[in-house]
């Protein structure tokens, strides 16, 4: 149809529309400006739901919240049971052991205003009050007594439990008590119907760590800037932008490129494609997560696995070092049970000496002493995710293959996380493939879920003596004896071998050369940003 | 016609209604706990943290009372406390809408800005170079997944060129200029901010052509399709006879008979790209209002979906009731039927 319908240059105008429309909005790119001094970081922020320390119970916000609050105490990398000092001097137990004395340093919040004992009382009580998820970590704090403005009593309810781990928790960061009442903050008894601070706590900090929080755009980005009186020194940025960035080929892209210094979520195979590239570097940290598998002991719902050799029988036949070496490229560690590496009494030694192993033949043995020779079925049940790049999906493959080898059949149970969380909690699934975040750095309650909450919802009624060793060792007070009685309560686990623990991940960080230094850490808030340095 | 208009504004308000007690039904078959979802593991495990969580959201209501106050506070325009933001949803919707109305409203320009004028010219140069170009931009717009064209833009325009700025609706170390609409190309006007004017319409640029994609595509054979009907009828065939101008037969006698298909997909298409675009918002870290659905979707919950079912089913009775209205406007014989 060229005809003369229409003429080459009306066609060229009309197709030119069109082009122009794009052209207009090419850019001509708004490009890195004076980037120095200003820290990047890329990762996905979307759970961020509060960033009011006394209302926060989610993955993501403590790294701003270490960044903006100081707390008591805190744990030196790769140390998590031995805590040290943080706006807390010194610390010792009162003459009638009832309380723990506190001693403070002299330390200023942003505000330029001194920390004070009244300050920390405030603060302690407000997070009690609230009644949010952070007051249960406290669980163990009867009541806070001033002694003189640099001087703090905490009562504890059972004197001899550890503490400070909790202390220790950014949900635990003390805050300027006068500039977050003058925000509606309250302290009192009915604080969780009259406190109205939480508002200007998401948008603005009022604590002492080595920045200020001056913003947050939901689901876009935190803005930090510099405390010039932070008690640690001349933090190393002016400002810290915590960017939201949901997918992990964004994150490759922006931290290649240089609009980011360090992304927080990327896969191996990501990482992989990076190594040798100028200007980057792959900074690893053993977290205090792992993987597990969660056996019921109910005869009612599988009739093997209510059998201990049975569930033994699945402990020796899986290849925990393919599941390392091979799905995760080497990039994780394994502890022997419940207590990752890092805590008292879990070390990879400790993994060789008592962990389960792969031994076919013994897991055959166990199988006949469980009265099924020919092995046993059972479902297993897990969610449509990933964990440090690795889906639960292909893990499962990896366990089914596993345990075919010996005669068990395993069935695969995908579901949606909420589905899967719901049937967990409440006790009614077979097995479940699943991963444990602990909310804060409690030695003890990683072993308390176990002979609690974990055994109600495997249905399992832990021993006298093991309950008694949970017991004991949370109260020793000599490190050396108390490592002892972690390893003997992990041995008997093992036995029970309802929970096995597959891996514990090695999360991975590319960084820029843009932040020298920048040291993660697995206490929960993922990198020491008050010591990262340009 | 103003009978009209009401009988079709009562319809409309029926469908809506209708469209929220299906998704409530739906919502509240899955077997998922949204205050297990919800709480953190030591709470979950607390049968009076979860017992509390529920009468906080009355979630523990029987499900004909959760659905008659939803209805309640609907009506003083209240959509409740979101489960998994523990704010106001009238709150979130109101942060994260401007950022997909912005994208959407610029994906759908730039589809009609794309899509009509191939249309037309595929049309009247029908089996020409244009013609192919046409079938072969609607093809792959239609037929490729939109994760996977997010990604291959954003690493070859961002990524290896460097032509386009990366995720997000700023620069990192770009101040958001202050919130008036919320979007930012107007906000940015009124302030009289042009370098960031400039730095977020750079960051519309990938997103909006991804969403684009397959609108225009659509749009495009929907044009060309109307168009050949349209110039293979006997006016046509008067109007050429007459010796008119070429310009003037397909500007003026066919293009207005071709509109009525078009209008009717235009107006589809953009309540599409303004409730369509999580993949999108997810590749592009966009702050809208898809990523709030998926969010709220994965993590049950219940008030959160229920305003955004509102609010889609809203959209989308809306853009009919105004086609169906520049139907009656197009063509009269509507009205009388």
């Amino acid at each position: 149809m060229s005809n003369g319908w229409i003429s080459r240059r009306e066609l060229a105008l009309l197709l030119g529309a069109g082009g122009a429309a794009l052209a207009a909005g090419l850019p001509d790119r708004v490009h890195a400006q004076a980037r120095r001094n200003t820290l990047v970081l890329g990762i996905d922020i979307s759970d961020t739901i509060s960033l009011d320390p006394a209302r926060m119970a989610q993955y993501t916000p403590p790294m701003t919240l270490n960044a903006a609050y100081a707390s008591l105490v805190s744990f030196a990398v790769g140390n998590y049971y031995d805590p040290i000092p943080a706006l807390a001097e010194s610390w010792s137990r009162t003459a009638d052991g009832k309380a723990l004395r506190i001693k403070l340093r002299e330390a200023k919040f942003a505000s330029g205003n001194l920390v004070t004992a009244d300050d920390v009382k405030w603060t302690l009580d407000r997070v009690k009050h609230l009644k949010d998820q952070p007051a249960l970590y406290n669980s163990n704090i009867a009541s806070v007594a001033v002694v003189d403005p640099r001087t703090v009593d905490i009562f504890l309810i059972e004197p001899g439990e550890p503490v400070l781990g909790a202390l220790a928790s950014t949900t635990n960061g003390i805050l300027e008590r006068k500039v977050v009442e003058a925000q509606g903050g309250t302290s009192a008894v009915d604080a969780n119907t009259t406190d109205k601070a939480t508002a200007w706590l998401n948008d603005n900090s009022a604590g002492a760590g080595a920045y200020r929080l001056t913003g947050w755009q939901r689901n876009q980005q935190i803005q930090l800037v510099r405390n010039p009186h932070y008690y640690g020194g001349m933090p190393g940025f002016e400002r810290i932008l915590i960017r939201h960035m949901s997918e992990s080929a964004a994150q490759l892209l922006a931290v290649q490129r240089g609009d980011i210094d360090a992304a927080f979520n990327l896969i191996p195979e990501q990482i992989q494609t990076l190594k040798g590239q100028a200007g980057l570097r792959v900074e690893g940290l053993a977290s205090l997560d792992f993987v597990y598998l969660a056996l019921t002991t109910s005869a009612e719902l599988n009739k093997a696995l209510a059998v201990q050799e049975a569930r033994q029988a699945i402990a020796a036949a899986i290849d925990y070092n393919g599941i390392r070496d091979n799905l995760l490229g080497g990039v994780a560690t394994r502890c022997a049970h419940f207590l990752p590496i890092g805590l008292l009494g879990s070390t990879e030694k400790t993994t060789r000496d008592i962990g389960p192993q792969q031994n076919l033949d013994r897991a055959r043995m166990l199988l006949q002493k469980a009265g099924f020779p020919d092995g046993f079925e059972f479902d297993v049940s897990y969610g449509n995710a990933a964990v440090s790049g690795l889906s639960y999906a292909v893990l499962a493959q990896k366990l089914q293959s596993d345990l075919a080898r010996v005669g068990i059949r395993m069935k695969l149970n995908p579901m949606d996380q909420v589905n899967l969380r719901t049937q967990y909690t409440t006790a009614k699934s077979t097995a479940v493939l699943t991963f444990w975040n602990p909310a804060g750095v409690r030695q003890f309650s990683w072993a308390t879920a176990t002979t609690e909450r974990v055994a109600a919802r495997l249905r399992w009624t832990p021993p006298a003596d093991i309950v008694k060793l949970v017991k004991d060792a949370t109260l020793e007070q000599d490190l050396a004896k108390q490592e002892a009685m972690w390893v003997e309560y992990q041995r008997r686990m093992i036995e029970v071998s309802h929970l096995i623990v597959l891996f514990q991940p090695i999360y991975q960080t590319v960084v820029r050369d843009t932040a020298k230094t920048f040291p993660l850490t697995a206490s929960g808030y993922q990198v020491e940003l008050e010591k990262a340095r340009p | 016609m103003i009978r009209y208009v009401f009988s079709r504004l009562a319809t409309s308000i029926v469908l809506v209604l209708l469209a929220t007690l299906v998704v409530f039904l739906i919502a509240n078959t899955i077997p998922g706990d949204p205050a297990l979802a919800a709480l953190g593991d030591e709470q979950a495990s607390d049968p009076a943290a979860v017992n509390a969580f529920r009468a906080l959201y009355g979630l523990d209501k029987p499900l004909w009372e959760q659905y008659w106050r939803f209805l309640q506070r609907l009506a003083h325009g209240d959509f409740g406390r979101s489960i998994s933001s523990r704010r106001a949803v009238m709150a979130d919707i109101i942060d994260y809408a401007p950022a997909t109305i912005e994208l959407a409203t610029i994906a759908f320009l730039l589809s009609l800005l794309i899509g009509l004028p191939l249309g037309i010219i595929a049309a009247v140069r029908r089996d020409s170079w244009v013609d192919h170009l046409a079938r072969a931009v609607a093809l792959i717009g239609v037929s490729a997944p939109t994760f996977w064209l997010a990604f291959i833009m954003l690493a070859i325009f961002y990524g290896y060129l460097g032509w386009a700025p990366g995720t997000g609706r700023l620069d990192p170390i770009a101040f958001a200029p202050d919130r008036i609409t919320g979007l930012l190309l107007i906000d940015t006007i009124i302030l009289g901010d042009w370098e960031t004017f400039r730095d977020a319409a750079a960051h519309l640029v990938l997103p909006s052509i991804v969403l684009a994609s397959a609108t225009i595509g659509l749009i495009t054979r929907t044009t060309r399709a109307a168009m050949l009907e349209a110039l293979s009828q006997d006016y046509v065939r008067v109007a050429r006879a007459k010796g008119l101008l070429a310009r003037v037969v397909i500007t003026g006698h066919a293009l207005p008979n071709a509109m009525l298909p078009v209008v009717t997909l235009g107006g589809l298409a953009y309540a599409n790209l303004l409730t369509g675009a999580v993949m999108t918002e997810t590749v592009f870290s966009w702050p809208g209002l898809g990523r709030y659905t998926f969010r709220s979707a994965v993590s049950v919950d219940f008030p959160a979906i229920m305003a955004i079912t509102t609010i889609v089913a809203a959209v989308f009775v809306l853009v009919n009731f105004l086609v169906d209205m520049s139907y009656a406007m197009l063509d009269p014989r509507v009205v009388k039927k």
